[in-house]
């Protein structure tokens, strides 16, 4: 009982906090796998956005506003490292904008959900299957 | 006909039972990222809950004793309070998770933030098990479960490659790391084995006085009621692999676990699945909270139970306010409900052999069983299962340390 | 006809005590009474002063604390049942009469359950007897585990589990207690026996038996004419450990093919 407790403790922990980068190598990985998890959020928004007519729209805007808050989340936490050096500066400043392009396109989309609906499907996906691809 | 209609609706009960936040999770998080290569995990998991469930049926049928009680006569105090503690923060933590789903069901029908909802939730089930007999109260929410069956009907409308899911069967994704792969089959055998379901499943048996005769009801429903859950459980892995799987997303919420509903079937599908999320997580509540109360009250020999009135089993109605708060609480520090079904489900994995070993001892002791002892084939199947649950038990943690809980 | 011959540990210990005339449960058997020599069962004990002391390490002595701190009696006692009342051995334990309700049920009914809406009507609460100051009893759970040497001091082994046969006095002439008969002796500590010791026959699975059963091959049947001297520290035979009984003596026949 107290392994599990010290167990849930320790990941608990361990889950929250942002581990630092030793090197530039280290550095890119964790890039890539803040890259991975961006695209695989707005992959999930253009699938939801696509087929907006065919969903309703409470259901829409929660599934929508988790991506954002996702990855508003997702950016804050690779914000958080410090980049060992100067390559890793270019590496920052790249995934950072990616990212920072499908939140703001995530957040205009939440604004026309709640003004009445997405004005423009189609187009709005398009858009995120370009983000998307981007971020591959 | 009085006893076919029974078990038809048992076994009906069964299927929506077998169903709560941890499978929907699981299978749905599996599915977006393995397709259907653990598949094979879901099926020993559904051979294992048959296994035990039905040992522990046949028990309280014949021995009017619940699991719990047996924990305690054969491993003594101490390997018992230690079996307890484990096993009611194990029920403690999936009765959070539960109730974390049915309020997160809620926002996705009313667009209304999942915490506002959480208080009311806890409430209802807390009234619920208060007021409502144990048999409509399983039946209800068992029935209302049933709704999740538009998985299989979206999976059938979106027209997946049925050769490409059959061929994931064999063949992980290259792109997981074997650690990972593990990790998920783990937590979806944890889904599939929870122990708390086994609690629940005797008590039940007990409180509504099951003898021999009802043995075979029993066992229809285990035996064709549990295995259909599972059919629903690998419905919702494929879902998510003909959906998530080619555009590599990953499934991390609710609402993104029922989005292949939505594209399959349109906004009354998306409706039902809502409401059998909802249904199938409020019923686990129910047993969760319920487990928690039995797990406690026979350990120590207290008269439990929703037989007798609430003044006649304080204590018991006592410990079930006391996890709903507590429960509830732990929700409504925003932490993300989903995480907590995850760590659960390990965690169960992990003290599955404590619950089961007890069962397997007491179903081959004719003091209590007489005539209705093991047979030589559960027992090889026991005995294999017992090994195969060590072995999970003890890689569990370690497992989730080293892929930092799946990631 | 033979006395009837149980184990405490496997038969008695830790099973639930249920009310014969209603079938409600009233509490587990928590631990044993004993008097005299050689020593008989008089009470069946339970709460947490009988549970405390046979968890052990801290979170025994915490629930054996915390109950003493919130008893109302100067010297609080375990809540006993008298062993006359005794109806039935079987999966649980039945006993006749109207045992008095414990503390904490009591506690949590009129602080907390009966004063939510719905929760039944109260029934007239039983005033409770005033009990009567007895001495500190020998209890059966201080046996288990305690090591046993043998004539020359040697360790035999810890007890797994008392032997108890029901041929000791008349209790309120109604049933003859049940006497202490052997102990049985594990070459381990903290061994549990599972049932196991009952013979090769019926004792499934295969497996989980021959693991049990490895642990006790060398384990011992001691009697209690054999024990010289008992005490906290454990037993002291007047024999030496060649002389002792093994357990195979203990094996039954498959109750299925009797």
């Amino acid at each position: 009982m107290r392994v599990l407790l010290a167990a849930v403790a320790l990941v608990v922990t361990l889950g929250g906090c942002v581990s630092p980068a030793w090197d530039d190598h280290d550095y890119e990985l964790k890039a890539q796998e803040t890259t991975k998890t961006a695209h695989s959020l707005v992959e999930m928004a253009r699938l939801a956005v696509q087929h907006s007519d065919d969903l309703h729209k409470p259901y829409l805007k929660t599934v929508l506003t988790d991506a954002a808050v996702d990855l508003g989340n997702v950016a804050q936490q690779f914000g958080g490292v410090q980049p060992p050096s100067d390559a890793s500066d270019q590496v920052r400043d790249r995934t950072l904008e990616k990212v920072q392009q499908a939140e703001d396109e995530l957040d205009s989309l939440l604004i026309q959900i709640r003004r009445g609906g997405i004005e423009q499907p189609r187009q709005a996906a398009a858009r995120l299957e370009k983000l998307a691809g981007e971020l591959q | 006909m009085k006893k076919a209609f029974a078990v038809t609706l048992g076994i009906l009960t069964a299927i929506g039972g077998f169903v709560d936040i941890g499978d929907l999770v699981a299978n749905a998080l599996v599915g977006a990222r393995f397709g259907m290569s653990l598949a094979w995990v879901v099926v020993v998991g559904v051979v294992g809950i048959c296994l035990f469930a039905e040992m522990s049926g046949r028990i309280a049928a014949v021995s009017g004793r619940p699991v719990f009680d047996l924990v305690r006569e054969r491993l003594g105090p101490r390997a018992g309070v230690v079996n307890l503690g484990a096993s009611f923060f194990v029920s403690l933590l999936t009765l959070a998770a539960e109730i974390g789903g049915a309020s997160l069901a809620l926002e996705l029908a009313t667009g209304v933030n999942y915490l506002l909802w959480v208080p009311g939730v806890a409430f209802v089930a807390w009234l619920v098990m208060w007021r409502v007999k144990f048999e409509n109260m399983e039946r209800v929410f068992g029935l209302l479960g049933l709704v999740l069956v538009v998985f299989a009907v979206a999976l059938w409308a979106l027209g997946p490659d049925w050769g490409e899911l059959a061929g994931q069967l064999t063949s992980p994704p290259q792109a997981e790391g074997a650690p990972t792969y593990w990790y998920y089959a783990v937590a979806l055998l944890g889904a599939a084995m929870t122990p708390y379901e086994v609690f629940f499943f005797s008590s039940g048996g007990v409180e509504e006085k099951w003898t021999r005769e009802d043995l075979s009801v029993a066992r229809a429903n285990v035996f064709v009621g549990f295995p259909l859950g599972g059919l629903l459980s690998l419905a919702i892995a494929a879902c998510a692999a003909t959906v998530f799987l080619p555009v590599q997303a990953e499934v991390e919420t609710l609402g993104q676990m029922m989005l292949p509903v939505g594209l399959g079937l349109g906004k009354i599908g998306l409706a039902l699945v809502i409401l059998g999320v909802f249904a199938a997580t409020f019923g686990a509540t129910l047993e969760t909270a319920l487990s928690c109360g039995y797990s406690i009250s026979q350990y120590f020999g207290w008269q439990w139970g929703k037989l007798v009135r609430p003044v006649e089993a304080a204590r018991f109605h006592t410990v079930l306010l006391v996890t709903v708060v507590l429960a509830a609480a732990l929700i409504l520090t925003t932490v993300d409900p989903i995480m907590v079904t995850e760590y659960s489900l390990v965690f169960s994995a992990a003290a599955l052999p404590l619950t089961y070993l007890p069962v397997l001892m007491i179903a081959n002791d004719p003091d209590y069983m007489g005539d209705h002892v093991n047979g030589r084939f559960t027992n090889a199947l026991g005995t294999f299962y017992m090994v195969l649950l060590s072995v999970v038990a003890v890689a569990a943690i370690p497992l989730m340390l080293a892929t930092k809980a799946g990631q | 006809m033979r006395a009837r011959e149980i184990h405490a540990g496997l038969h008695l210990l830790d099973r639930q005590v249920v009310r014969a005339s209603s079938g409600r449960l009233v509490c587990k058997v928590d631990d044993l009474e004993l008097t005299g020599d050689p020593p008989y069962v008089t009470a069946i004990l339970a709460g947490p002063l009988a549970l405390g002391p046979r968890i052990g390490g801290v979170p025994g002595r915490l629930m054996v604390a915390a109950a003493e701190l919130l008893s109302p009696q100067e010297r609080p006692e375990p809540w006993r049942i008298p062993m006359h009342l005794l109806t039935e051995l079987g999966s649980a334990v039945e006993v006749g009469g109207d045992p008095e309700e414990p503390a904490l049920e009591t506690w949590t009914r009129q602080n907390i359950i009966a004063r939510i809406p719905g929760s039944g009507t109260e029934e007239a609460s039983r005033e409770q007897p005033a009990r009567h100051e007895r001495s500190p009893a020998a209890r059966l759970g201080a046996y288990l585990d305690k090591p046993v040497l043998d004539e020359d001091g040697t360790l035999v082994g810890n007890v797994a589990d008392v032997r108890l046969r029901q041929d000791g006095p008349l209790l309120m002439e109604v049933q003859q207690a049940f006497t202490v008969a052997e102990l049985i002796v594990v070459p381990h500590w903290h061994s549990r026996l599972f049932g196991y010791e009952r013979g090769p026959g019926g004792r499934a699975p295969k497996l989980v038996s021959a693991l049990i059963r490895g642990r006790f091959a060398a384990a011992r049947l001691v009697a209690w004419d054999q024990v010289e001297t008992s005490g906290p520290d454990g037993f002291r035979l007047n024999v030496p450990a060649s002389r002792l009984a093994p357990l195979t003596d203990l094996y039954e026949p498959d109750p299925r093919r009797r």
